[in-house]
Order: structure tokens, then C-alpha cells, then sequence
């Protein structure tokens, strides 16, 4: 896992992941360039927390560790912080089917 | 057979305690909330020699009905009346938090946490403060006359071999039926010689509610829990037998593991497998300020909180131990159990006080997270 | 894989062919009622003399008396150990002598102590010593030799978990045990629970169905367990202070426990305590989350080294393996500086896991070598069995 670190402010662990991870208390307008892409934070986003390089549609898998982590529950746009409130888990309950 | 008396001796020595039954020993306790703060709560108690410490393997990673049992347990641990104070040492992250448990006890406190000190030899620093503030504030405390009736002895029985049954059996009896007669209390660590005997709860316990309260208790325990050594000798065993370790006197309190008795006077017994250290931890959380043990196999160990007399039925155990048996129940003698408790209640050190050698142990009830 | 250091040491070569990076006399009771003289003998001994106090009793049920002796056995054979005494009763379940013979079949130096037979306690203690000087000679002529990582075996833990685990001191871990993988030696995790939620993923790893099957059962029983204490895992996970640190889901919060395993093919399965494969790539041994069960199990199954991190700053070590404690959270790296060795901050402050992973294999390297971690100077040394109580016997069965 190569975990490239911006400015030393966010993380991005995996080449296919969708979001990364602030190293800080981030400030809206707190711009990244991340493989050629410029990601601008639309909200500020706290230690910990996640933001998205990308846009994101309603329903789509969101990427992190090279994994899907769940599924967004609205649209989320580039810089958008992504959790609770957009984000659901995939595996709360136990498989039901063999789903994947 | 007449009663033997406690020769006209219905008090003792004892340290009163505020709110609390009245202690044999003045001690105080320091208590790891956590395995991880054990070595940590062991060098604090190094720091002055009023000081003990009852390090044990939990408080991370149990959950349920497992984790409120070790919660009581300590709790009630540091409120038997043997304790002065206690120095609550945590590590910060751990499942039963060091601050919530002093919060709750009732009693001098102080407290600390690795992770709050700032690492293990900062938290060793604030405890060995804490330690030496209680200990100076207990010095001072000197033995008072109090009366048996305040006493509450504990008894394990580790096995149901030919001695046991037939010699040491009859002389814990005997100690049963004299405190209890000046008003004191025995509570009995183990059911599961009474497993077997559940039909008969009905006459071993003092009134229809305990009696069944007893009878679930024990069909509880023999569903879950594979039979012992103990629980298989005691079906060949009659009824009377196994009772009279308390005398044959009724039950009136039927207690879960790590909970404290309640009943005035008389006899109570706690639900558990009956392991020496785990059942003798419940025995000081039941409130026991000294536990007798009964061991045909000379299992030497001692507790940190409550004074351990062992005693076996096995001469040829008691001759080939002799620094850790306290009384040998072959020699016939009934009045030296008693004399040696209350000899016990006032100070006298017992083998395992003398070697020192404890162990503290509590029952788990459900699997690690 | 970028640029692997490669690391050498100087270990301990052991009669069975395994390399020990330490050189201890172990003192292990067979039960619960010789843990007090085990322990008595190992704190007026000698720094190397090491004890591994635990609870499980005289007569342990049928259904967990397997384990329990497995986990007994492999600390007396973990490389580490140089000789070892047992300690009994005299009247255990399991038998002191013969577990004291199946140990020497490794040519080490093993005795045992009745307490029984000897007398009772201070006399158990007297010979107790006897027996541990007489250990120690032989341990004082132990072969001194060059090796290298493939001959390690490194467990990978975690606890006191904060947000900084998932991002900074795992992936660090997991990018030292990929170095590990590669030099040929065996890099191993375990806290089975942490999985949940992200199994299918480190399922997807598996070499092969047998070790795919194994491991799933091991992941469903351990949820199961959780369950039988009315304990819905999935749904209570992440926790709220977890969510509050920014982890928005249970496989996001499972896939950063992952981590610290690397990105290796999984290629081996084991259950609690049971030997480890040397030379096997990345392994998992099943276990529960609870940290000193978890490490106590990998160290029964031959660990010479442990690195755990720490978010919020566990301070735990192992009588037997030396643990390194590596965390995420400068804050913790500052406060309890004394009892942290790597700090994976430094990602936080820009440098690559990458960077944070090869300075922990050296520092993997230098510990092998015989330098001091942290747990080891302050001598926290904590030692407990993964016991199978009787209600999961019960609900579940025996584990198999």
C-alpha cells in the first residue's frame, strides 16, 4: 500500500481509491493535486475524515484501501466531505446470498 | 453434642469502617482496571507495605453480561471490609474505565491512568503518591472491640475426597453453626456439589423464595457447565453430607458470582464452578473477610484481600505441607478451626500470609471479544 | 516492491532448527495454583528468566484442555526460549511431565517442579531456583549465529485502535510485513473480529479454497460468539466514537485492521496457539481481539517479534517476545514517548508509508539483533490464554 501524503495534509492510500483521508483540520477552499487533478474542498473537513476526488453518483461504490467501503446515498461532487450522512455500509448485515 | 462456645469470646479485634461491616486486616488496595495496568498497579503497591494489588487477566475485550460480572467483582472487591482505600489504576482505552469505577465506589479513592499520566513510570509516580496519601490517612486506625456478629467467614471446598467428607467436613460444620449462633455470617464458594442435590432445595434453603432461586440456580449451572470432579463425587454423596460444610443450617441467600451478600445473619452460597482463586475473589466481593479452605491436595495459594486458613482432613497432606496448612482436621480437635478464625479475625497471620504466595483470579461468563 | 533493505541478525540458534532473537529461561505453570511460584521465581530472578502467570484451572473441561495445553507447549518451543521449567500442583488434568517431555523433543533443557511433591510452597520455591540456575547454564550455551529476516516470524497486532490506526500506523505495518513476505519470512495477524465486515476481501486473498474455508469459519464463529452475548457486531460497529474519528463504515474500519497485514497473498490458516508456518508468507492465526489473548496465542505458535500498534497508546509486552509498539497519533508518540517506539505520525506530517514501513523492518531487524524495545525496559510483561467458557462450548461446540 503506498499511502502518498499531499502536503501532509490528506492521504491517499490506494491508486483506485475514489476518496481521501484529511491529516488535518481542513478548511474549505484547501486546494490537492492529486495525479494531475486539482480537488478543491467545498466544506471543511476534520481530522480523520474522508473527502472525494471525484464525483460520485448516488448509488455508486466508494473506494478506499483499493476496496469498496460502502455505497454513496446521494451524489457527492469533488472536495465534498463523504460519511455518515452519504455514505452507507455494504456489509452491516451478515451475506445473505453471497453477495459481494 | 453440645455446642462448642466461642469460650465466652463474642467480639474480636477489628477495624471499623464507615457505611461497611467491620475488616480484620487494613489494607490498601491497589486496583488495575485492566490486564494492561497490572505490572503498573503491582509497582505502586511495592511503594509501602500496607499496600496490595490484585492484578488479574481482564476488563479488555469482554463484553455482555461477562463484562458487568468482572465490573461487580471489582467493584464489590474494593469495598470488602478489609480494605482502607483504594488507589483505582487504568490504562485509558480499556472497557472498564479506571475514572467511572472510583466514581462509584464508596470509600477513600484515588486514581490514575497510564494514558492520562502520560506513560507507565508517570502513572507509577501519581499512584505512589496516591498510595502513600491513603496509607498515612490509615495508619492511624487501630483495632476496636467488635462482635462476631459483624463477621462473615468464606468457605471453598476444592474437592469431596474420603478426608474431606468424612474429617474436615464435620469441623467447618461446626464453625458454621458457631458463628452463625452469635449472629455472623458464612457464605459457601461452589454449587456444584449441590448440582446433584437440586431436588432438594426445598429443605436446604430457609423460605420458598431462596429455595427457588437455588433450584434455577443450580439447573442453570448443570446445563451450561460440564461436570467437575466435585459435581461427580457428590452424586454418590447423601444430601447431608454435602450440607454439612455449612453446618446443615438453611440457605438464606443465594448469590451470583461478584455480588455481595445482603442477608443479616446465616448462611449464604454463591453460584460458581468453585475454583479456589476465582471462587475465593467472590467470597471477598460477597463481603468475606476471611475464607476458610478446605484441600485434601494442599493447593497453597492465598488472596491479596481476604486472610486464607487452609485446612485439609488429610494428614499426610498436612505433615507433607506444613508451611502451607493451617489446621489438621485429622488431629481431631473441633475447637481449633474456630480459635484459629478468630485468632485470624484479630491479626495472627496465616500460612499463606506467612509465604506471601496470592493469586487473584475472577470467573469469566462469556468468551473474549 | 521498491528497494528492500535487507536485514541480518545475529540470533539463537536452537537445536530444532529455529532462531530465537532472545534467550529466556521460561517458568510455565501448568495451572492456575502454581502461577503464584512461577511468578515469585521469574521477579527474583534474573532479567532472562520470564513467567507466564495465567487463570485456566486444575481440571480444565475436556473441550478446552486441547487448546490450552497447545498454548502451553508452544511457549515452552517458541525460539525464544532458551530451556524451560514447569511448574504444577502435581494433580493437573494435564500432565506436567509430559508436556515437559514433548518440549525436550526439541533438545532443549526442560525440567518440571511439583509443588506437592516437593513440600508445599517454600520449598518449591528453594528447588524452584535450584532447577532455574541449572536452566540458565545450559541457556548460557546456547550457539550465537547469522541470520536473516526469512527465518522470522512477526505478529501483527492492534489495540487501543484510534483514527490514525487505519491511515497511518497500519499501512505502515502492513508495508514492513510485505518486506517480510518478500525476504521469506512469515508475516502473521489475527483478532479474528476485526475481519467482520471485511472478510470477503482478505478472503479474496486466499491461495486456495482449504485456507478460504477456514478462514470464513473462523470469522463466523467468532461473530457467532459475540451473538450468544447478545452482541450484534455488525450493528454496532463502528462505534460512536469510532464514527466520530471519521469512520463512516464497518468494512472501512475492518479494512484499515487489514492493513497491517500488507498485501500479500494469504496463504495459511491456523487456529489459536497452534504452530506457524516459517517461511509461510502472510498467515493469520485465529484469535480475539483481545490484545494480550491475541499476542499470547501468535507467541504459542513460535513469534519471535510482535509489532502492535496503537492509536491511543496500549503499553502491554509479552514475557516471551519482544513487542514493538509503533502509533499514529503524535500526540501519544510525544506524551507516552517512553512507551512507544515508532512513530507513524510522521505520515501525518508527509513522509510515505512506504518511508514509515521500511524504517519499522529496520527497526524489526535491530530488535532481532538484541536491542531493547520500550515493553521490554519497563518490563510489562503480560500473559493470558484464550479460554473457551462453557457457554460457548455449549452454544457452539468445540471448536475445531
Amino acid at each position: 500500500m503506498k499511502g502518498e501524503t499531499y502536503d501532509g495534509a490528506a492521504i491517499v492510500l490506494t491508486d483506485d481509491d475514489t476518496v481521501a483521508t484529511a491529516l488535518d483540520d481542513l478548511r474549505t477552499g484547501r486546494t490537492f493535486t492529486i495525479d494531475d487533478r486539482i480537488v478543491e474542498l467545498v466544506e471543511d473537513v476534520e481530522f480523520g475524515h474522508k473527502f472525494a476526488l471525484e464525483a460520485i453518483d448516488s448509488g455508486e461504490r466508494v473506494t478506499k484501501y483499493g476496496e469498496v467501503i460502502g455505497e454513496a446515498t446521494q451524489p457527492i461532487e469533488p472536495g465534498e466531505w463523504v460519511h455518515t450522512h452519504n455514505l452507507r455500509s455494504l456489509r452491516a448485515q451478515p451475506d445473505a446470498e453471497g453477495e459481494s | 453434642m453440645a455446642q462448642p462456645s466461642l469460650s465466652g469470646a463474642t467480639d474480636f479485634e477489628g477495624f471499623t469502617r464507615r457505611g461497611r461491616r467491620s475488616g480484620v486486616r487494613n489494607t490498601i488496595l491497589i486496583l488495575p482496571s485492566v490486564i494492561c495496568s497490572g505490572v503498573v498497579a503491582e509497582s505502586i503497591a511495592d511503594a509501602v507495605p500496607e499496600a496490595v494489588c490484585v492484578p488479574h487477566d481482564h476488563g479488555c475485550g469482554q463484553i455482555g453480561a461477562d463484562k458487568d460480572q468482572t465490573r461487580r467483582t471489582l467493584l464489590n472487591v474494593a469495598e470488602n471490609p478489609n480494605v482502607a482505600g483504594v488507589v483505582v489504576v487504568g490504562l485509558g482505552c480499556e472497557t472498564l474505565d479506571s475514572e467511572e469505577l472510583a466514581a462509584d465506589l464508596d470509600l477513600p479513592v484515588r486514581q490514575t491512568s497510564i494514558q492520562s499520566a502520560g506513560g507507565t513510570d508517570a502513572a507509577i509516580d501519581a499512584g505512589v503518591e496516591a498510595v502513600e496519601e491513603l496509607a498515612s490517612a490509615a495508619r492511624p486506625d487501630r483495632r476496636k472491640r467488635i462482635t462476631v456478629s459483624d463477621l462473615t467467614v468464606g468457605v471453598v471446598v476444592s474437592d469431596l475426597d474420603e478426608s474431606t467428607v468424612t474429617t474436615a467436613a464435620p469441623a467447618v460444620g461446626r464453625l458454621a453453626r458457631t458463628i452463625t449462633d452469635v449472629g455472623g455470617r458464612v457464605v459457601v464458594g461452589g454449587v456444584e456439589s449441590l448440582v446433584p442435590h437440586r431436588a432438594h432445595a426445598t429443605e436446604l434453603t430457609a423460605d420458598d423464595e431462596t429455595a427457588e432461586t437455588l433450584h434455577r440456580a443450580l439447573t442453570d449451572h448443570g446445563d451450561v457447565v460440564p461436570p467437575t470432579p466435585i459435581r461427580t463425587a457428590a452424586a454418590n454423596q447423601p444430601v447431608e453430607a454435602i450440607a454439612e460444610f455449612w453446618g446443615g443450617l438453611p440457605i438464606r441467600d443465594v448469590l451470583a458470582y461478584g455480588e455481595r451478600a445482603t442477608h443479616q445473619r446465616g448462611i449464604g452460597i454463591v453460584t460458581t464452578e468453585g475454583r479456589f482463586e476465582e471462587t475465593a475473589t467472590a467470597l471477598a466481593a460477597a463481603g468475606a473477610q476471611l475464607v476458610v479452605h478446605v484441600t485434601a491436595d494442599g493447593i497453597p495459594t492465598g488472596h491479596p484481600v481476604v486472610p486464607v486458613l487452609k485446612l485439609t482432613g488429610d494428614h499426610e497432606t498436612a505433615t507433607a505441607l506444613p508451611d502451607d496448612i493451617d489446621v489438621d482436621a485429622s488431629l481431631g480437635d473441633e475447637r481449633v478451626l474456630t480459635e484459629r478464625v478468630l485468632e485470624t479475625a484479630e491479626g495472627i497471620q496465616t500460612a499463606t500470609e506467612h509465604h506471601g504466595l496470592t493469586t487473584f483470579a475472577i470467573s469469566r461468563s462469556g468468551p473474549s471479544l | 516492491m521498491t528497494d528492500s533493505v535487507t536485514m541480518e541478525f545475529t540470533g539463537y540458534r536452537r537445536q530444532d532448527g529455529r532462531i530465537g532473537v532472545r534467550n529466556h529461561v521460561a517458568v510455565i505453570p501448568v495451572s492456575v495454583t502454581a502461577s503464584a511460584v512461577a511468578k515469585q521465581l521469574a521477579a527474583e530472578g534474573a532479567a532472562w528468566v520470564r513467567s507466564t502467570p495465567h487463570q485456566m484451572p486444575l481440571h480444565p473441561p475436556e473441550a478446552a484442555r486441547d487448546r490450552i495445553r497447545t498454548v502451553l507447549e508452544g511457549i515452552g518451543k517458541n525460539p525464544n526460549v532458551a530451556a524451560a521449567l514447569f511448574v504444577a500442583l502435581g494433580n493437573e488434568t494435564i500432565d506436567a511431565q509430559r508436556l515437559a517431555d514433548d518440549v525436550a523433543k526439541t533438545g532443549r533443557h526442560v525440567e518440571t517442579l511439583s509443588i506437592r511433591d516437593i513440600g508445599g510452597t517454600r520449598d518449591a520455591l528453594e528447588r524452584g531456583r535450584q532447577k532455574i540456575e541449572r536452566l540458565g547454564k545450559s541457556a548460557n550455551r546456547a550457539r550465537r549465529e547469522a541470520a536473516d529476516a526469512s527465518e522470522l516470524v512477526v505478529a501483527m497486532e492492534c489495540g487501543g485502535s484510534d483514527a490514525t490506526s487505519g491511515f497511518a500506523a497500519n499501512p505502515a505495518v502492513g508495508n514492513a510485513c510485505d518486506r517480510i513476505v518478500e525476504a521469506g519470512g512469515t508475516g502473521v495477524i489475527s483478532e479474528t473480529p476485526e475481519f467482520i465486515g471485511a472478510e470477503h476481501i482478505l478472503a479474496e486473498r486466499c491461495v486456495d479454497d482449504d485456507v478460504r474455508e477456514r478462514l470464513l469459519d473462523y470469522v463466523e464463529r467468532r461473530e457467532q460468539m459475540a451473538a450468544l452475548m447478545d452482541v450484534d457486531f455488525r450493528g454496532a460497529q463502528p462505534s460512536p466514537g469510532n464514527q466520530r474519528g471519521g469512520l463512516t463504515t464497518l468494512e472501512e474500519k475492518s479494512l484499515g485492521a487489514i492493513a497491517k497485514g500488507g498485501t500479500t497473498p494469504l496463504r495459511d490458516v491456523v487456529p489459536y496457539g497452534h504452530q506457524l508456518p516459517v517461511g509461510g508468507g502472510f498467515a493469520v492465526m485465529d484469535s480475539p481481539g483481545y490484545d494480550v489473548e491475541s499476542v499470547s496465542g501468535k507467541v504459542a505458535g513460535g513469534a519471535q517479534i510482535v509489532v502492535f500498534t496503537t492509536g491511543r497508546g496500549s503499553t502491554t509486552g509479552n514475557p516471551i517476545a519482544p513487542v514493538i509498539k509503533v502509533t499514529g497519533n503524535s500526540n501519544t508518540y510525544e506524551r507516552m514517548h517512553e512507551n512507544m517506539d515508532i512513530d507513524a505520525s510522521r505520515v501525518l506530517r508527509g513522509e510515505s508509508v512506504e518511508t514509515v514501513g521500511e524504517a519499522l523492518f529496520e527497526r524489526i531487524g535491530a530488535t532481532a539483533d538484541g536491542e531493547l524495545t520500550a515493553a521490554e525496559r519497563h518490563r510489562m510483561e503480560e500473559f493470558a490464554i484464550n479460554d473457551i467458557p462453557s457457554n460457548e462450548i455449549k452454544q457452539l461446540g468445540e471448536p475445531t
